[in-house]
């Protein structure tokens, strides 16, 4: 049953983002200023706050192997860390799409965009230090101080939009938005956040088991998946 | 001019075009992965 549980969140995860994006897209009113471009908000936002949440993780797995020295935790960072690629890409795409028609640039090198330019590389830079390094015992404790230094632009991405004159809106909350607006951005706010458990489960599995047949440390996949 | 962005759509399409893209191509790329390395396993 445990193995299903990714796959569980992937289904759920997909489903919500289906539902709330019609619901964005079809029955929540277009905004009064930016029109039909802010529906793009209900992808946007959902896919940083679990960007921020996979880099959180990532970062938790690094100090949790540093402490412990289990290579569950190495292979759980790598997940984190991978996943948050994906949220980072994306966030840049739907950035620079929504930042077109509302700035007039697709790019902008104001604080907030930068400071998470500048964690997708150092994202990058991690995980093709972990394909360059042979020995697992020093790719995992390199990649996790790696991923602790890294981190450390996780707060500067948020407080950004305080610290500095930013172009990049200040953070939203329920209080600030319409209720005509946070319910497809809460559903799929919830949509993405499952769906970055269910990868970031999966990935743990494809890491564990790379190890495994790399130096048949005894731990199962199905242990290592485990998130909790 | 009245200061609200006009039409848009295009933009919101492409948006969602490629977060859907990207999610399902990632899964594609981790079931692959996993069926392989299973497979050796």
């Amino acid at each position: 049953m445990k193995s299903k549980v990714p796959y569980i969140f992937l289904a759920v995860g997909a489903a919500l983002l289906l539902f709330g994006s019609y619901w964005g897209l079809f029955i929540a009113p277009a905004e009064q200023y930016m029109g039909n471009v802010q529906r793009i908000m209900y992808v946007h936002v959902p896919s940083a706050w679990s960007w921020m949440l996979a880099i959180l993780w990532a970062f938790g797995c690094a100090i949790a192997f540093l402490f412990t020295s289990n290579m569950k935790w190495d292979s759980r960072m790598e997940a984190g860390v991978e996943v948050g690629i994906l949220l980072a890409f994306l966030l840049c795409c739907q950035g620079a799409i929504w930042a077109k028609p509302t700035w007039g640039v697709w790019w902008d090198w104001d604080p907030r965009l930068t400071s998470v330019a500048v964690l997708l590389v150092a994202s990058l830079g991690i995980m093709a230090l972990r394909s360059f390094v042979d020995d697992p015992v020093r790719r995992a404790i390199w990649s996790a101080v790696a991923t602790i230094i890294a981190s450390v632009d996780l707060p500067i991405v948020y407080f950004s939009v305080k610290w500095w004159n930013s172009l990049h809106q200040q953070q939203s909350s329920p209080n600030t938005v319409s209720s005509a607006f946070y319910i497809p951005l809460r559903v799929n706010a919830f949509g993405v956040l499952f769906l970055m458990i269910g990868f970031i489960w999966l990935r743990t599995r494809v890491a564990a088991l790379k190890l495994r047949q790399e130096t048949a440390i005894p731990h199962t996949y199905e242990e290592a998946g485990e998130l909790a | 001019m009245n200061g609200v962005v006009q039409g848009g759509w295009e933009f919101v399409i492409a948006a969602y075009t490629i977060t859907g893209l990207a999610f399902v191509i990632y899964a594609i790329s981790l079931f692959a992965r996993l069926k392989e390395l299973k497979k050796h396993d």
